[in-house]
């Protein structure tokens, strides 16, 4: 048992820290999830509306296709970039002429905001004079310039790379720590045996690399579901909100000065987030160590 | 002599295509910000440069683009000194006192740090407004000292949990106080750790958007992702030269201490995320 002494330092060093989450983040959640229960718009009187909001939610087309849409682009994002991140890492890992500064280029993406590489990625889609139709016809990959996010495929697919951009460094970077721990005795080992390069990545690499795969997906997971920045610049969610992500949806009801329906929807999203967090960690064991 | 292997040479070719996919649209931002009209790809003519762009967002003072970026700067750097200062005495109690309820404290900052943002904006809001704090530096430093505070605290406690006890032990029989361990033992052996943590917390704080975007409506306090995503021409069409001008200008000093300081960063985010 600590001393009294012991404990009010650990109190006092500890307080400002609890503080702050509680101030600014616990609080500002609960307080979303009370007002999921009342009418709170701009100028009229709050009003208590117990699930009212969730009921209007349930039978609100426009947010079952924010629910897709965010759903959709969690799928077909993370797995792209924590595949293409495990590429990287693996490049990373080979001796390489100039690592740090190669290391140091991948990094660029991730460090640059998100809005300020969403504006270059909206140049590079623009239909006439983008980088992308430049390529794709440049290359002969397609006749015509392809419409990017002039149509509903077109704008997920953009909104996609340029995620899978900026995020793929991240994984790669966290990827490569979890590979340089893997003891070199190891593969020597699994060549003695007589096992090829394919054989030990599966037999040697991935299942060390587990632990370290399973919180970057976690992450990137998180992260996609809550997409907020990328989408806002690039597409603003259309065209047709049909890319509307979750977090937007919820943001143009806050700006319309309908707190309780925008409120509403956050609660969705983090409980589908949280939902997803849960069983992440059941079947992965994270942190099962450290508990 | 070894036989021949294909294998370093492919290693590199597809270093070169990872390189390629990393840099282009970042060089692609930088050209276009040198380029008199953004359609040069299109054109015969090709490409005519200019440094027009950076003369504009630089001297005209209607685009705010200076005071964007001065917002920017002070606030991130405040809520990183903050949010660091913070962390690291909770790091120091995390890793050097026998207290209940360690794990539990760890995880549930970690778990904060999971919420959408888009959960906590609302609620934040209408506390700044009724505070009159709305477009003030306060209304981002505050919830951005939060923000970065699971991460700040996930790294410093495994930089900490590797500093010798036997160093604490040591003072502590020089007669310290705690604060003064921490202050004159720790801190100095950890700054390595701590110039990390605070490398990506201000990373982190620079580039956020959705709070920066609803707590701020004008150039007192709006930061420079805002200020980018929001700049409009005045008849209509984009002025994409004066966007990319302003992203890269914005952009150098990351790139700038991302490649200084890529060793640090790489650190800083793998701790967050292997030890855990």
């Amino acid at each position: 048992m600590p001393s009294d002494r012991e404990f009010k330092t650990a109190l006092l060093f500890l307080l400002p820290l609890l503080l702050t989450v509680l101030a600014f983040i616990a609080v500002p959640v609960a307080g979303t999830i009370y007002d999921s229960f009342f009418r709170d718009v701009t100028f009229l009187p709050r009003r208590f509306l117990g699930l009212e909001n969730y009921r209007s939610l349930l039978a609100d087309r426009a947010f079952y296709q924010a629910l897709l849409f965010t759903l959709l682009f969690t799928i077909a994002s993370v797995p792209l970039e924590v595949v293409l991140g495990l590429v990287f890492a693996l490049i990373l890992n080979r001796p390489l002429p100039a690592r740090g500064l190669l290391r140091a280029a991948v990094l660029i993406p991730w460090a640059i905001p998100a809005a300020v590489s969403g504006r270059a990625f909206e140049l590079i889609y623009n239909f006439s004079y983008g980088l992308a139709n430049y390529l794709v016809l440049t290359l002969g990959l397609s006749d015509a310039p392809v419409n990017w996010l002039g149509s509903s495929y077109g704008a997920f697919a953009s909104l996609v790379i340029a995620d899978a951009w900026r995020t793929t460094p991240f994984v790669a970077i966290i990827l490569l720590a979890g590979l340089t721990a893997i003891p070199g005795d190891l593969y020597r080992q699994a060549t003695i045996d007589g096992a090829g390069t394919l054989q030990q990545f599966a037999r040697v690499t991935l299942p060390l690399l587990k632990p370290v795969l399973m919180v970057a997906l976690l992450f990137r997971t998180i992260d996609a579901l809550r997409v907020f920045d990328v989408v806002y610049v690039i597409t603003g969610g259309g065209p047709g909100g049909s890319t509307n992500a979750l977090s937007l949806y919820g943001y143009q009801y806050f700006l319309s000065g309908d707190f309780g329906y925008g409120s509403t929807i956050s609660v969705v999203l983090f409980a589908v987030a949280l939902a997803l967090s849960i069983l992440y960690v059941r079947v992965s064991g994270f942190g099962r160590e450290l508990a | 002599m070894k036989p021949f292997s294909p294998r370093p040479l492919l290693t590199l070719v597809a270093a070169l295509v990872m390189l390629l996919f990393c840099l282009v649209p970042f060089g692609y931002m930088v050209l276009t910000s040198f380029a008199r009209q953004p359609d040069y790809l299109r054109k015969q003519e090709g490409l005519a440069l200019t440094l027009e762009h950076y003369h504009d967002i630089l001297s005209a003072e209607s685009l705010h683009f200076l005071d964007y970026l001065r917002n920017s700067l002070v606030i991130s750097g405040v809520s990183a000194a903050c949010a660091v200062a913070i962390a690291a005495l909770a790091a120091y109690v995390l890793t050097r006192l026998r207290i209940p309820g360690k794990g539990t404290i760890l995880f549930g900052v970690l778990a904060a740090s999971l919420f959408p943002q888009v959960s906590l904006v609302s609620y934040l809001f209408k506390v700044m407004n009724a505070l009159g704090w709305i477009n003030t530096y306060p209304a981002l430093i505050l919830p951005y000292i939060a923000w970065v505070l699971p991460l700040s605290l996930w790294i410093l406690v495994s930089y900490f949990a590797q500093i010798p006890l036997d160093l604490d032990r040591a003072a502590r029989v020089d007669g310290c106080s705690r604060p003064q361990i921490l202050l004159r033992v720790i801190l100095p052996v950890a700054a390595p750790g701590i110039f990390s943590t605070f490398l990506l917390a201000f990373i982190f704080s620079f580039n956020e958007f959705l709070f920066a975007l609803v707590l701020t409506t004008d150039y007192q306090a709006r930061t420079i992702p805002v200020g980018i995503a929001l700049f409009q021409g005045l008849h209509g069409e984009i002025p994409w030269g004066r966007i990319m001008a302003a992203s890269v200008f914005t952009t150098l000093p990351v790139v700038a201490l991302t490649l200084l300081f890529q060793r640090r960063i790489v650190q800083g985010l793998t701790r967050g995320a292997v030890k855990g």
